[in-house]
């Protein structure tokens, strides 16, 4: 998927606001690199220095999630953050003696907030490929697929009707990163292929009739369309299959490993199944659970 | 989800609006005094520095000062970071451009007094800093108020900037209740939230300048 001032003689402010500037300057200067860091081929330079983090019980364990993307992780109706994925890494937590921390991130910055260390892991409808040398990842635990969402009176029946449409699709998602790779030739018979901040206003302008169709994850789409049956229909046709995984920062392959073992007894312990059928009505289904089968 | 449970998540995101806007204030204050009062300095690199500072703070999108202050202390320095630090760098990055701000509103207030206000000063035998404090200063923050006003209702609306280094306000709590309930309403209480707030700033501002206005009635 996608993914304070004190009381100052004037010498010594004077002194002090120069240091701030400098500040001010170092910081700037330090943009380019951080932000192209933040981007979408992150983390393949540093990583894998000394800061490894081993499993140990009783240490923080810090999700970093999208709160906007159900039905993986969001904010449940008593207010709490919940979610399929947020559920399992809780669980994962109790087992392990983890410190459970749910941390809601903004997407584009995913890679700085890993990386910097704020946060442990991603686990948020994390897609795998594509992004196999930036991450030390867990074990594929889910399948997904990538697919197209019009509405239900566009007449848009497969990929062939969507010939000088207006596509959208998450900024920095595995859905633009198919339609941008394997798919390019399919985006360039649209009008135009845009990106949003989120799936959330991508639906809204889809509904609104602003945009022709969406591009998003399988859960994604069967997500809105158990929310709203009657105003948007799935294509059959798939953009591209692919897994979710638990990212870590590169070199965490310890981490991952314990959490991969984790689930792999959760599942033979049928908890994942249970799960999977608390989150059915929100497009989670056990046929799709890949870990361990 | 009630619309309890809605109102008190929008308003426990508003809190953290609140703080911002507070601490920022506190901050940047003062702050913007003390880079006016460089920016004019006789001492020449002094004063370039503070043109350069206010230049970068003005140009370049707040959001991606958030982005520099949190993210340099590891790129730059190899320093981890924890969960605490957004919020550090959500505060400071707010501090150091307001400060820009309010230093160049603070100028065009100290610059339009009359150089003859100086002199009369100088022949009472005020000395430089008693000039400024007891004289000058006065009639500066009356004229800078509405310019001040605008500022500070753009700082409310711009909290919700904050989350793009991932501290959750209340704009990006109805985001996510909106996306998980999907309903408009969380958008429209939060419209409502801001404008109410605003308006009591509006109306604190008027009663301020209403009661400054002393010369005019």
């Amino acid at each position: 998927m996608r993914l304070t001032t004190t009381n100052v003689t004037r010498r010594s402010a004077i002194t002090m606001l120069g240091g701030a500037a400098m500040l001010g300057l170092a910081a700037c200067g330090s943009t380019s690199g951080g932000s192209s860091s933040a981007g979408s081929d992150a983390a393949t330079t540093e990583s894998a220095s000394s800061d490894q983090l081993e499993p140990t019980s009783g240490m923080d364990f810090v999700v970093g999630f999208d709160q906007e993307y159900p039905p993986y992780g969001y904010v449940g109706d008593d207010g709490e953050y919940t979610g399929f994925d947020l559920d399992l890494a809780q669980r994962v937590c109790e087992i392990q003696g983890w410190n459970y921390q749910p941390n809601p991130i903004d997407w584009d910055a995913k890679d700085g907030e890993l990386n910097g260390g704020s946060i442990t892991c991603i686990w948020n409808g994390f897609t795998v490929e594509g992004r196999e040398n930036d991450y030390t990842f867990s074990d594929p635990y889910m399948l997904n697929a990538q697919v197209i969402v019009v509405k239900a009176d566009s007449g848009i029946k497969s990929f062939g009707d969507l010939a000088g449409k207006t596509v959208i699709t998450q900024a920095d998602s595995a859905a633009l990163e198919v339609l941008q790779g394997d798919q390019a030739d399919l985006a360039a018979t649209f009008a135009s292929l845009d990106t949003r901040a989120d799936y959330n206003t991508a639906f809204m302008e889809l509904e609104s009739g602003a945009v022709d169709a969406v591009a998003c994850d399988l859960s994604i789409a069967a997500y809105q369309l158990a929310q709203k049956p009657d105003t948007y229909v799935q294509l059959d046709d798939e953009l591209s299959s692919e897994h979710y995984a638990v990212g870590f920062k590169k070199g965490n392959t310890d981490l991952a490993k314990a959490v991969t073992d984790t689930l792999k007894q959760m599942d033979s312990d049928g908890e994942v199944e249970k799960l999977c059928e608390k989150y059915s009505d929100q497009g989670i289904s056990y046929s799709n659970w890949c870990l361990g089968k | 989800m009630t619309i309890q449970t809605m109102l008190s998540m929008l308003f426990g995101g508003f809190q953290t609006s609140l703080a911002i806007f507070a601490l920022t204030l506190v901050g940047a204050l003062p702050l913007g005094v003390l880079v006016a009062l460089a920016r004019q300095s006789r001492i020449k690199p002094l004063a370039w520095l503070m043109r350069i500072y206010i230049s970068i703070m003005r140009g370049t999108p707040l959001m991606l000062q958030m982005f520099a202050i949190y993210f340099a202390p590891y790129y730059v320095f190899g320093i981890q970071l924890n969960p605490g630090s957004k919020w550090t760098a959500v505060v400071v990055a707010f501090i150091i451009n307001y400060a820009a701000y309010f230093a160049e509103i603070y100028r065009s207030g100290i610059q339009s007094i009359p150089r003859g206000q100086y002199e009369a000063a100088e022949v009472l035998g005020y000395t430089g800093s008693q000039t400024f404090v007891r004289i000058v200063l006065p009639q500066v923050v009356k004229r800078i108020l509405p310019a001040m006003g605008n500022e500070v209702i753009t700082l409310i609306k711009d909290t919700s900037l904050a989350f793009s280094i991932g501290v959750a306000e209340m704009f990006s709590t109805a985001r996510a209740i909106v996306a998980s309930q999907v309903t408009m309403l969380p958008f429209l209480f939060a419209a409502g939230i801001y404008w109410v707030s605003n308006f009591v700033i509006e109306s604190l501002l008027a009663a301020l300048e209403h009661r400054l206005d002393y010369y005019h009635e």
